[in-house]
């Protein structure tokens, strides 16, 4: 009964919201260059007393909604008035009552493709549409003119309905004359898989032409029953126009084996290699240290180098393709370039001398002149690729690693550019500026690193900074999760009694305070967790494993033996972000479930979580924790 | 040590390295081959490892399609105290997005009646080069470049994609 009637007022009210968005009336302000949303707002309200509703800007214009026809008379009494510099004109936007009508439209439009999609094929059948009862007495085929608008409002409804996922088209029977009216598929859905045309009058390639370097990835086209098929060079020109094409009027055209090797690489890229578990664990510590310490207070990281280790940077000025995904098309490097050491770029000996830093002093100095920066490795993992390897030459280890990070202030001190700048500033007034902005830049840092006294020491630091662009690892998330789940055997290795944990590699096992990165707290405690059940395994049985070719993963995070996760929810987690729960989980003694809550709701970010864990301890229950 | 010239033997080491994996031609894949060390070197590729420097040659030569690097950036350091360098190098790579693989073989099935071999005939070598790629290398290998030795002196090889073209047609 009481949810009867909630019910029914909820509908009550939605049903008077529809009606009063039915009578609203769109309207057009033209001529309001320089003028701000606010001031013509503040305008309308107190001159015509009628209130502009979602207004907003559409180029040149502003374009926003009034209550009732009355009020739109209303506004349009004040054409032509001036406001500002501005000679305000309103329109009162589509015909009479245009608005219901439009809005009627599209929910009968809607209404077709729900019933014309087939949710477990992805199949969108807009075959013979002039045979539809409901669009033909919804009068749309009652004009050339509105037939011709028909298909591409379809279009724009199915932009606006993410949720219809639509891999094949069947437009056959719709008495086409050529692909004109129907172009727009190709930015509606650009990777649609299959497309039947079949039954139609197409009898040009020119208007195909539309199509070249679009739908990407077609597989199969269906033009039976057009004279186009009857073209000499029609299987050729097919071929061509759809680089993916493997089916062509039910017949095989392309080796899709052949066509998959050509067109992909044979392994698919991954975002961490670790040449054992041990350097996983070990890289990722020593990169989380570093980073927050460069990110904070370079002078922390000094101890780590020798007068023997060198430090240099350079600029990767060349820009990405506009179409890599948020690429920065105009990047600026004026805080780097001038110690840039690319070497393809410099030609001077003796510049490729001077940029190179060597030894604690010039390798502080030369961090000084670098900008201050935020990386984010805490709080977007998926932005960051690791590789690690070891190297016998010095019994060390090399690490690379490829991401972001944003510029947050200038450097501490411009690099006895002061100096340079005022020299240079007769050439570059109005320039400077503008290439001293700080901004997200990508870079790639690759460490060499030896073990020394207990310790760790950087034998060589190379670092190259390039504009902003998304990487290539991460996979976009609506990609099928069955993938993921078909890889998890190694998540079945992260599972303990295997016994990869084994001992820490002695470069982590620091003493006393000297230990410039902190690296302690949780790596000790890792200790704590993991040695007991190792006691009887050979130390180092997994340090000495060859590369392993077969193995794609992810080099394994030891996990405590009490930190148990279930399969698919470890499987959807990166290394960071289960080295951030194991540390948690041995620092907080949280059972399971709630060092995953924990370390979730602090965005995965151990030192965030260790407060909310600390500010909550009082409320946490007994079963929280480890049993 | 003299450095004078150290530069310009790496940045022409780089280059040919870079020529290498561009080399269509199956017959050169040897001297490729003869710049790593046969017995140590670690080879790791968009993160996967191989075993061995000839299963990533293989590899390089039979699955993917000709490619075309660009050399936008390099840097080394020596590291004192051992016989290694180790080279930073960025730049960019695009793919022949031709449909075809190094042999010019494509995937195309040929018709009954033979027409259009002629067509792919004069096709056979013209690339259709898609949208560059970001590439991200660094090479550990032997002083031993600096004494004019060449052979087996590359110790690992970490070849990295860092950045993709939405528009390309290879997916990797």
């Amino acid at each position: 009964m009481n949810n009867n009637f909630h019910n029914n007022v909820n509908n009550l009210g939605m049903y008077a919201q529809q009606q009063q968005q039915m009578n609203r009336v769109k309207i057009c302000v033209r001529n309001v260059q320089g003028l701000s949303m606010q001031q013509l707002l503040n305008f309308v309200s107190k001159n015509a007393r009628v209130s502009l509703m979602d207004a907003k800007f559409e180029g040149n214009t502003i374009v926003g909604y009034v209550n009732n026809r009355q009020d739109a008379q209303l506004l349009n009494k004040w054409n032509g008035v001036r406001l500002g510099n501005c000679n305000l004109k309103f329109e009162i936007m589509d015909g009479q009552n245009s608005s219901p009508h439009t809005q009627s439209t599209i929910m009968m439009l809607k209404n077709f493709l729900y019933r014309r999609y087939n949710p477990q094929q992805k199949m969108l059948d807009l075959s013979s549409l002039h045979n539809d009862q409901e669009l033909v007495q919804n009068g749309l085929f009652s004009s050339i003119a509105t037939q011709s608008k028909m298909f591409p409002a379809l279009m724009k409804v199915i932009s606006q309905e993410p949720q219809l996922i639509i891999e094949s088209v069947n437009l056959a029977g719709n008495n086409l004359k050529d692909i004109f009216g129907i172009t727009t598929l190709a930015q509606t859905i650009p990777n649609l898989k299959n497309l039947c045309l079949a039954n139609n009058q197409i009898s040009a390639f020119k208007s195909m032409e539309n199509w070249r370097n679009k739908f990407k990835e077609l597989n199969e086209l269906l033009m039976l029953n057009n004279p186009i098929t009857n073209d000499r060079s029609y299987r050729t020109e097919m071929l061509r126009l759809f680089p993916k094409l493997v089916m062509l009027d039910n017949v095989v055209v392309r080796d899709a084996a052949k066509l998959k090797s050509v067109f992909s690489l044979p392994m698919q890229i991954q975002q961490f290699f670790f040449e054992t578990s041990e350097l996983g664990q070990s890289s990722l510590d020593f990169i989380k240290n570093f980073l927050n310490c460069w990110d904070t207070n370079r002078d922390q990281l000094l101890p780590l180098y020798t007068p023997q280790s060198s430090f240099s940077y350079a600029v990767d000025s060349s820009i990405p393709a506009s179409t890599v995904p948020e690429s920065d098309q105009h990047p600026s490097f004026g805080y780097y370039l001038s110690s840039s050491r690319n070497i393809t770029k410099i030609s001077s000996e003796k510049a490729v001398q001077q940029r190179l830093y060597m030894g604690q002093e010039a390798i502080n100095n030369s961090f000084k002149s670098l900008p201050m920066t935020k990386h984010h490795l805490d709080d977007d993992p998926n932005g960051y690729s690791v590789q690690t390897i070891s190297l016998s030459q010095l019994n060390g280890f090399m690490i690379t690693l490829h991401g972001y990070f944003n510029e947050t202030e200038k450097p501490l001190n411009t690099n006895n550019s002061n100096s340079k700048n005022s020299r240079n500033k007769k050439y570059s007034h109005g320039y400077s500026s503008s290439t001293n902005k700080l901004s997200k830049k990508s870079f790639d840092r690759s460490w060499v690193i030896a073990p020394a006294n207990g310790g760790i020491v950087i034998a060589s630091d190379l670092l190259t900074i390039r504009p902003y662009s998304s990487n290539s690892w991460s996979i976009p998330k609506p990609e099928n999760p069955t993938s993921t789940t078909s890889n998890t055997p190694a998540s079945g290795v992260n599972n303990i009694p295997t016994g990869i944990p084994g001992p820490q590699p002695p470069i982590i096992n620091q003493q006393g305070m000297g230990n410039p990165l902190g690296m302690q707290g949780g790596i000790n405690n890792t200790n704590q967790g993991i040695n007991p059940l190792n006691n009887g395994l050979q130390p180092g049985m997994s340090a000495t494993g060859p590369i392993n070719a077969m193995n794609n993963q992810p080099g394994p995070i030891s996990l405590a033996p009490t930190l148990q996760l279930p399969p698919n929810i470890q499987a959807n987690l990166n290394p960071i972000q289960l080295d951030t729960l194991n540390k948690l989980h041995l620092q907080t003694k949280l059972n399971s479930e709630y060092t995953y809550m924990l370390a979730e709701q602090s965005g995965w970010n151990y030192d965030n979580a260790l407060k909310s864990f600390q500010s909550s301890i009082n409320n946490l229950p007994r079963e929280a924790y480890i049993q | 040590m003299n450095s004078s010239h150290n530069f310009n033997i790496v940045v022409t080491f780089v280059k040919k390295i870079m020529a290498h994996l561009d080399e269509p031609d199956a017959s050169k894949l040897n001297s490729f081959l003869n710049l790593f060390n046969q017995s140590s070197s670690k080879v790791i590729f968009n993160g996967t490892p191989f075993n061995q420097a000839m299963s990533f040659i293989e590899l390089w030569s039979n699955s993917i399609v000709k490619t075309n690097h660009l050399l936008s950036l390099l840097d080394f350091h020596e590291i004192p105290g051992t016989n290694i360098l180790v080279i930073n190098i960025n730049g960019k790579v695009r793919f022949d997005e031709s449909g075809r693989d190094k042999n010019g073989r494509d995937s195309i099935i040929p018709l009954n009646n033979t027409q259009p071999t002629q067509m792919n005939a004069n096709m056979a070598n013209r690339s259709i080069w898609g949208p560059y790629f970001g590439m991200s290398l660094q090479l550990v290998i032997d002083s031993a470049i600096f004494r004019n030795n060449t052979v087996g002196i590359i110790n690992s090889f970490n070849y990295n994609l860092i950045y993709k073209p939405e528009d390309s047609l290879i997916k990797i």
